[in-house]
């Protein structure tokens, strides 16, 4: 007999996408993560405009993750023209995208995740129980925003952040305001893994996962490098890396009829981006309170089990904060240098940005021509990346949960979707074929 | 009572909800001062059929699916409320062949002969497809607009904005003027204020975001811009970037 499980639309996630899994008896014949997030075509509207334009339309592709399309657009522009930006400017992009990132961690844990954990429908109807969990998430949200209002000035689509610099630095009295928030947060993260550690366990979904993540060139980050590294299924290191330019060999992607978002493949096989796959790749950049913090949330690392992407972002939070604390008391100890961005002159070429979005790999290939005007523009997200292994995950569950009632499959499916923290919107972002 | 509520999102990047699960130190109040009872970002148990007092709508119109979608929530709501420069004004996906022309061009070139099956319409404010009782604009909207409106809209007022340009609220804070002593393209004096003109007071010209502001000398602008050798193409397609330049009729 065959059933057909769906869910028409999913709550609780970025974007519009539903989920389909057909089954005859308990055999799974099809899964679809479909994708009917309208297409806005964006990088096909960039053609023409000045590279001064690109980072403030692009990062309209996605505002969770704007401040990370904004930096990558600047990444990809500056590599075209050769523009060198001052160690200043890449330290407080740095901070910036931990900004958004302990934003959008904050926002999925608290408000988009857990709520599945305890069997709430929402963050709000959570706090009626546990009013303390929810506030903290949100002080710990705010504090991602703060961090993007300050460095970015402004929590959403950041407007500061030019090709070669920013219109304007961080005042002092700006800094020592977040230096007490940082303070707050270090306990409130604590606090955090505490709440989560106590969490019931999710262990419906194992199999061996190939993970891809930006290698950092120096410290546990986001922001920094153009290599890319590939890691064998189910493995934690001995993978192979290449050069963001070569970003064509990692997603050799497909279009499918069900999904707005092409789907990516690396040799012909479904690979995972993201927190956990950062954690994993580069765990031994970690610091010492992100690693305990590993301990506590009983996460092993390398994990066949996708739902742990939710334990990852845990620690990753932690990382974060204490990472922006150092930043912030670094550059009140130095003192904000005053400069002008760098000069930047244009021509024609191709430049590549790479980087880490809170949901993994985000790549921007901009081609110019030598009057600084975009003649093409590839953008490929992270949801776009992870949407074949979003698949792959499903039926995963799907097969080992064949005793399953149809409700609770549904639930496990969801909680998969979720678990990736997938950006809709940014995934019919694509590659040009 | 409560009022009912439902915030919804058509094609766009989400970042007026976000931007309303931004106001943190606010949600939990603002949620127990309403009845929200359809938001599907933020909650699994929503009920999608019930009549509702208010409904808030981001996104721009892009697919029939996001068409019907509108229309179905403007039959449930007693006061529609386009939230956002995309629901306002048609936003980034709007410009130029966004809007007309090339769109089916564009879509062939991203997804090959699959997208010519993708349910895909040019881009459409809301006030092109149904009727829309107010506007909050802005790309993403201001909280503090946000939360005015919301309270207005509980005490049973007309959330009102300020109608005048970005450049009032530059000159209020002291600000050099980008344009007329460093003649960049700055949408400032076309563009409606409620940002306390965030961008040129970190040194960077307006791009418009917040679209067109109805008491603009608009003449004047553009001989301004004409008077600094900015190329008119320029102004336009920059002016272009966020909102076409018909009204939203409201």
């Amino acid at each position: 007999m065959s059933t057909t499980i769906t869910v028409e639309h999913l709550a609780r996630i970025e974007g519009h996408a539903g989920i389909t899994v057909e089954l005859e008896g308990k055999a799974v014949r099809s899964v679809r993560f479909e994708v009917f997030e309208g297409a806005r075509l964006l990088e096909g509207l960039l053609r023409g405009r000045s590279y001064q334009d690109v980072s403030q339309i692009i990062s309209r592709i996605c505002a969770i993750c704007s401040a990370a399309h904004s930096l990558t657009s600047l990444k990809a522009t500056e590599d075209a023209f050769g523009v060198e930006a001052s160690p200043q400017t890449h330290l407080l992009r740095d901070l910036l995208y931990r900004g958004e990132s302990i934003e959008s961690h904050a926002l999925h844990l608290f408000c988009l995740a857990v709520p599945d954990y305890l069997n709430y429908p929402s963050v709000v109807a959570l706090a009626a129980d546990h009013p303390d969990a929810a506030k903290l998430g949100l002080r710990l949200k705010k504090l991602g925003n703060t961090i993007q209002e300050v460095v970015g000035g402004r929590a959403v689509h950041p407007v500061n952040c030019i090709v070669g610099g920013f219109g304007a630095l961080p005042a002092e009295d700006q800094l020592i305001a977040l230096r007490r928030d940082l303070q707050q947060g270090m306990a409130d993260c604590q606090t955090a893994i505490e709440i989560l550690a106590t969490l019931p366990p999710a262990d419906f979904c194992h199999t061996p996962t190939v993970f891809a993540a930006l290698q950092p060139p120096a410290d546990y980050g986001y922001y920094h490098g153009n290599r890319i590294e590939m890691l064998p299924e189910g493995k934690a290191n001995g993978g192979v890396t290449f050069a963001a330019a070569d970003y064509r060999s990692l997603t050799n992607e497909k279009a499918v009829p069900h999904s707005h978002a092409k789907h990516s493949l690396f040799q012909g096989r479904p690979f995972m981006v993201g927190s956990l796959a950062r954690v994993t790749a580069n765990r031994e950049k970690l610091s010492d309170r992100a690693k305990k913090a590993i301990q506590k949330l009983a996460l092993t690392l390398p994990s066949d089990n996708p739902m742990d992407n939710n334990k990852a972002q845990a620690v990753e939070l932690v990382f974060d904060v204490e990472y922006a604390l150092a930043t912030v008391e670094r550059l009140l100890n130095e003192g904000l240098k005053p400069e002008r961005p760098a000069p930047v002159r244009p021509r024609a070429g191709t430049g590549t940005g790479v980087t880490e979005a809170p949901r993994g790999l985000l790549v921007h290939s901009y081609t110019y021509d030598d009057a600084g005007r975009i003649v093409s523009a590839d953008v490929i997200t992270p949801t776009a990346m992870n949407a074949a292994s979003i698949e792959h995950h499903f039926r995963c569950a799907a097969e080992q949960a064949a005793a399953d009632s149809h409700q609770a499959l549904k639930k496990k499916l969801e909680m998969i979707a979720r678990a990736y923290d997938p950006c809709v919107s940014c995934s019919v972002h694509l590659l040009r074929s | 009572m409560k009022p009912s509520v439902g915030i919804f999102g058509l094609t766009g990047c989400a970042g007026d909800q976000l931007v309303m699960l931004n106001c943190e130190d606010q949600l939990l109040d603002v949620v127990a001062a309403l009845d929200i009872r359809d938001f599907l970002m933020a909650s699994s148990g929503n009920d999608e059929e019930c009549p509702l007092d208010v409904a808030l709508v981001e996104g721009a119109v892009l697919t029939r699916r996001d068409e019907e979608k509108l229309n179905r929530v403007r039959e449930r709501a007693k006061l529609l409320v386009a939230v956002g420069t995309c629901a306002v004004w048609g936003g980034v996906a709007a410009m130029d062949g966004g809007r007309d022309g090339d769109r089916a061009r564009l879509l062939a070139e991203t997804y090959g002969p699959t997208g010519a099956a993708y349910d895909s319409t040019p881009a459409r404010a809301l006030h092109e497809v149904v009727k829309v009782d107010f506007n909050i604009s802005g790309c993403p909207i201001e909280k503090e607009q946000f939360i005015s409106a919301l309270s207005h809209l509980l005490n049973g007022n007309a959330p009102l904005f300020p109608q005048y340009p970005v450049c009032t609220e530059c000159k209020m804070r002291e600000n050099n003027c980008l344009l007329i002593e460093k003649g960049e393209v700055c949408c400032g004096p076309l563009t409606v204020a409620g940002c306390n003109a965030r961008c040129p007071a970190l040194n960077i010209a307006c791009v418009g975001c917040r679209g067109p502001a109805d008491d603009a000398n608009t003449t004047s602008a553009l001989a301004m811009f004409g008077e600094k050798g900015i190329p008119r193409d320029d102004i336009v397609r920059k002016l272009r970037t966020f909102a076409p330049m018909e009204g939203p009729g409201v």
